[in-house]
C-alpha cells in the first residue's frame, strides 16, 4: 500500500472513496444534531397537550404522529435527540479522559499497570448492561449520572487502545532519545507521545458515542435510565412500546433513530479508524 | 503445559475476585442503603425497626466484614438472602435459570445457523456482490440494539400477520407446543443481535485459513473449490472463531436482560432488574457476578481446549499461543 500522509487532500479523497457511505453517515450526524441543537427554537412547545388529537398516526399535519397525550411526536423526538445526543457526547468525553490517563500511567509504571490493567479486564468481562445496573441501583439514573456510569464503563476500552499505542511510542528511538536528554516521564507521555496516539484514539472516541447511545437506550427501555418527564429516545421507545398494538408508529419511529444514528457513528468510527491508520500501515 | 494451565486458572480467579471486589464497592460507594427504601414504601418505619432490619441484613457492619461474608458464602454456594423476599438468593436464581437458558440455549444455536452459512456462501460461491451485500447486512445488524430487533419483531409478527404471541412464557415441561409458540419471538431477537458479531468472527478467521500454504496444496493437487471450502477451509475455521465464545456468551447474557424485558420472559434478567428497582443489592452482585463468571469460565475453557485441539499450540507452548479472544479485537463495536 502506498503511503498518504494524514491531512493531505489527496489521502483524504482517497478514503472517502474507500468508504463512501461515510458521506451519507455524516450528513445523518449533522442533520441530526442541528435538529437537536435547535429543537427548542424549531419546537418550543414539546408539552403541548392536545387531548382531542390523541394516539394519531403519521399525518402531512402530525409527521410522526401525535403521544397519548396528543403531543406532537416530532416535537417531542427532536427534544429528546438533545438529551440521548448530550448524554452520549457527555460519556464520551469522559470516556477519553479517563481512558487516557488510565492507559498512560498503565503503559509507563510496572506494578500500577497490573492492577489498572486488571481493572480494566474486569469491567469489561462482564456484560455491559449489567455493570451499568449496578451503578444505576447504586447511584440513581438522573442524566448526569448516565454519563458518569457511560463514561466510566466505556473508560476501560480507550485504556487499552491508549497503552497499546503507549507502549509501542515508548518504546521507539524518538521517545528513548527524549528520555536520554533529560525529559521528564510526564512531559514525555503528554507533550510528545499523546499526540501521536491521539488518532486512534478519536476513532475508538466515535465509536463510544454509538456504544454509549445503545446502553442507555437500553437501560432507558428497561425503565432503568431517562426518566419522566425528562425522555431520551429509549423513554419514548419504553412509552411507546407499552402501546404498541394501539399505536405503532409511537415505538417504531424512536427504534429508527436509535438504529440510524448508531449505523451512523459506527460507520465513521471505522472510517476514521482506516484513515487515521493509513500512516501507520 | 501443566504451568500453563494453572497459570491461566489462577489469572481467572484473580480477574473474577477482581470483579466482584468492583461490584461490591460500586453498590456501596452511596450512603443510602436498602433499608432507605424500605423507609420510603412504608409510612411510620420507626428508626429502631430500621437499626433492626439493618442489623439482620449485616449492614451495620464494615464494609470489609460485608464483603468477607458474602464472598465467603458464594465461594460454597450460599449466595446469601434477599433482602426483600426472605428467600436464599441462590433459590430465586435457581427458579429463573431454566427460562434464561432455554432462551439463551436456543438463540445460540439459531445464531450458528444463520452465521455459518452467511459468512461461509460467499467465499464459496467467490461472489465479490454478495459479500458485499453481506457486510452491508451485517453492519446493520451490528447498529441495531436488541431490543430494536425485538420490537420490530412484535410489530411485524405479533401486531400485523398475528403469528406468535408478543410476551408471555411457559415451561417445556408443562406444554411443549405453547412453550415453543412463545419461544419464538425471544429466541429469533437475541439470535439475530449476536448472529452479526458470529458472522465477523467467522469471516476473520476464513479470511486467514483461506490463504495459508494447506489450501494452496489442496488446489494445487487439483480438488475443487466446494471442497477446498467445505473440507479444508471451514473446519479449519472454526476452530479460531471458537476462541471468541467467551464474549459471545457475554453478549447472550448481557443480551437476554433485554429481551427478557421485552417480551415478558420470566428469566434472570426480569430478576436483576426488579432488584435494581428495589435495591436488593443481595441479588444484583449474586446476578452480576454469576454472568462474569460465566463469561471468564468460557473464555478460560476455550482457552484450555484449543490447545488440547490444536496440536500446533502444544509442540511450541506458550510463545505462538493463541491470541486470548479479548485481545483479539481491541476496538469492538458498540453492542449490548
Amino acid at each position: 500500500m502506498t503511503t498518504l500522509k494524514v491531512g493531505s487532500t489527496r489521502s483524504l479523497l482517497r478514503a472517502v472513496y474507500d468508504q463512501p457511505s461515510v458521506i451519507v453517515s455524516l450528513a445523518t450526524i449533522f442533520f441530526i444534531a442541528l435538529i437537536s441543537a435547535f429543537s427548542p427554537l424549531l419546537f418550543p412547545n414539546p408539552d403541548e397537550i392536545d387531548a382531542s388529537n390523541r394516539l394519531l398516526p403519521p399525518s402531512p399535519e402530525h409527521w410522526f404522529g401525535t403521544d397519548e397525550l396528543g403531543r406532537e411526536l416530532v416535537a417531542r423526538m427532536a427534544h429528546a435527540g438533545q438529551l440521548t445526543l448530550v448524554i452520549a457526547l457527555g460519556a464520551m468525553a469522559l470516556s477519553i479522559i479517563l481512558g487516557v490517563l488510565w492507559g498512560m500511567l498503565a503503559g509507563s509504571h510496572g506494578w500500577i499497570e497490573e492492577v489498572l490493567m486488571r481493572t480494566a479486564d474486569a469491567i469489561m468481562a462482564v456484560p455491559m448492561i449489567l455493570f451499568a445496573l449496578v451503578f444505576v441501583a447504586a447511584f440513581g439514573s438522573s442524566p448526569e449520572v448516565l454519563i458518569v456510569i457511560l463514561g466510566i464503563l466505556k473508560a476501560p476500552l480507550v485504556a487499552r487502545v491508549t497503552r497499546a499505542s503507549t507502549m509501542v511510542e515508548l518504546a521507539s528511538d524518538y521517545a528513548r532519545g527524549l528520555a536520554v536528554i533529560g525529559l521528564s516521564k510526564g512531559r514525555i507521555l503528554f507533550a510528545e507521545i499523546l499526540p501521536n496516539v491521539f488518532p486512534v484514539i478519536v476513532a475508538v472516541a466515535t465509536l463510544n458515542i454509538a456504544s454509549a447511545i445503545m446502553i442507555e437506550a437500553a437501560l432507558s427501555f428497561i425503565g432503568l435510565g431517562v426518566q419522566p418527564p425528562l425522555a431520551s429516545w429509549g423513554t419514548l421507545l419504553k412509552i411507546g412500546y407499552s402501546l404498541i398494538y394501539q399505536a405503532w408508529w409511537y415505538a417504531l419511529i424512536p427504534a429508527i433513530a436509535i438504529t440510524i444514528v448508531i449505523a451512523a457513528f459506527n460507520d465513521v468510527g471505522k472510517w476514521l479508524e482506516r484513515y487515521l491508520d493509513r500512516r501507520v500501515a | 503445559m501443566l504451568v500453563y494451565v494453572l497459570k491461566r486458572v489462577g489469572s481467572s480467579l484473580v480477574l473474577l475476585a477482581f470483579i466482584s471486589i468492583l461490584i461490591f464497592v460500586a453498590l456501596r460507594l452511596l450512603p443510602g442503603d436498602p433499608t432507605t427504601f424500605s423507609l420510603a414504601q412504608g409510612d411510620g418505619v420507626s428508626p429502631e425497626a430500621l437499626e433492626k432490619m439493618r442489623r439482620e441484613l449485616g449492614l451495620d457492619q464494615p464494609v470489609f466484614v460485608q464483603y468477607w461474608n458474602w464472598i465467603s458464602g458464594v465461594v460454597v454456594g450460599n449466595f446469601g438472602f434477599s433482602y426483600f423476599s426472605d428467600f436464599p438468593v441462590g433459590l430465586l436464581i435457581a427458579q429463573r435459570l431454566p427460562a434464561t437458558v432455554t432462551l439463551a440455549g436456543a438463540a445460540l444455536a439459531l445464531a450458528i445457523v444463520i452465521a455459518v452459512p452467511v459468512a461461509v456462501v460467499p467465499l464459496w460461491l467467490r461472489s465479490v456482490w454478495l459479500e458485499r451485500i453481506t457486510n452491508v447486512f451485517v453492519a446493520l445488524g451490528l447498529a441495531t440494539p436488541v431490543f430494536v430487533i425485538g420490537i420490530l419483531l412484535v410489530l411485524f409478527f405479533a401486531n400485523f400477520l398475528n403469528l406468535f404471541t408478543g410476551s408471555g412464557y411457559v415451561a417445556f415441561t408443562d406444554d411443549p407446543a405453547a412453550a415453543l409458540g412463545f419461544l419464538v419471538l425471544p429466541a429469533v431477537t437475541l439470535a439475530l443481535a449476536i448472529a452479526p458479531q458470529l458472522v465477523r468472527y467467522l469471516q476473520g478467521s476464513i479470511r486467514g485459513v483461506a490463504e495459508a500454504t494447506f489450501v494452496r496444496t489442496a488446489r494445487g493437487k487439483g480438488i475443487g473449490w466446494g471442497r477446498t471450502v467445505s473440507n479444508h477451509i471451514v473446519p479449519n475455521a472454526l476452530l479460531p472463531a471458537l476462541t471468541s465464545l467467551g464474549i459471545t456468551v457475554g453478549s447472550l447474557l448481557g443480551g437476554s436482560v433485554v429481551v427478557e424485558v421485552v417480551f415478558a420472559w420470566p428469566g434472570v434478567g426480569q430478576l436483576v432488574v426488579d432488584a435494581v428497582v428495589k435495591r436488593d443489592y443481595a441479588v444484583i452482585q449474586t446476578i452480576v457476578l454469576l454472568a462474569a463468571s460465566a463469561f471468564v469460565v468460557v473464555t478460560l475453557i476455550v482457552d484450555l481446549l484449543y490447545g488440547v485441539l490444536d496440536p500446533r499450540l502444544r509442540v511450541s507452548t506458550s510463545q505462538a499461543r493463541a491470541p486470548r479472544s479479548g485481545d483479539t479485537s481491541v476496538i469492538k463495536e458498540a453492542s449490548v
